[in-house]
């Protein structure tokens, strides 16, 4: 039971509850999101890391909020710590127009 | 009253700078770190990388990382001299031995919880090969492009 939604029923449930909650307007299927660092057991989110950070600056180069990537608060705000750093050294963009 | 922390110092220098110049910084690097008792524990030349924006009309530089143990007075010296050369045009300076210590604990944390976890239901503590495999694809649902979503450009 990784997730809560699962003891609702079996999968097909599962699937449904999934796109009730992603799938409203214009067909925008998204399904739940785990939070990526909890996933891969990543432990500090570095900072140097800009393959690790890039999926969370969408194109204007902001920080990602959480209720779209959803990763955990614990993560996030290591995250946020860690683009900052990364901003500061150019490694990642504060802004890109 | 000066315990020995981990401090980890990025700058970045324009990207047509000589070897000599290079060596020039590292040299004032390490006697502010000498002077202060510290120790220059690794130091990893990056090479040209782009900038992510524009520094002073550059957009390219050089990345060097250096791995320093030493007292925090260290990192106020440091941060003043390297502010004045010339030769560099960015730096920072990140306190990193308390993130890795937390980082080593969940670590620890987590693989003695699995541990007990495991041997609470009569298996042995450490995952086989073969549960291992399994256990990567337990959940249900189909494994897309998980959180690939957006921005999925790696390095520009």
């Amino acid at each position: 039971m990784s997730d809560e939604r699962d003891s609702r029923g079996g999968r097909g449930a599962g699937k449904a509850a999934d796109k009730e909650k992603g799938g409203r307007r214009g067909g925008f299927f998204r399904r739940r999101r785990v939070c990526k660092f909890c996933v891969e057991k990543i432990d500090y989110i570095n900072y140097k890391d800009v393959k690790l950070i890039a999926p969370f600056i969408p194109e204007r180069g902001k920080i990602q909020p959480r209720r779209i990537s959803g990763v955990c608060a614990t993560h996030q705000r290591a995250l946020q710590t860690a683009i900052k750093r990364a901003r500061q050294i150019a490694l990642v963009p504060y802004t890109t127009d | 009253m000066s315990a020995v922390r981990q401090y980890e110092l990025i700058y970045i220098t324009p990207p047509e700078i000589t070897d000599e110049a290079l060596a020039e910084v590292h040299t004032q690097v390490q006697a502010v770190v000498d002077r202060f008792g510290g120790t220059i524990e690794k130091t990893e030349n990056w090479g040209r990388r782009r900038l992510a924006y524009e520094i002073g009309r550059q957009r390219e530089g050089t990345y060097v990382l250096e791995v320093i143990n030493g007292p925090g007075a260290l990192t106020t010296e440091l941060d003043r001299r390297l502010r004045v050369l010339d030769a560099v045009i960015r730096h920072l300076i990140v306190r990193v031995d308390e993130d890795l210590a937390v980082a080593e604990r969940s670590r620890v944390r987590r693989k003695e919880d699995l541990a007990k976890r495991r041997v609470k239901r009569g298996l042995p503590p450490e995952p086989t090969e073969s549960e291992r495999h399994r256990r990567e694809d337990d959940d249900d649902d189909a494994d897309g492009p998980e959180l690939g979503f957006r921005a999925e450009r790696g390095d520009r």
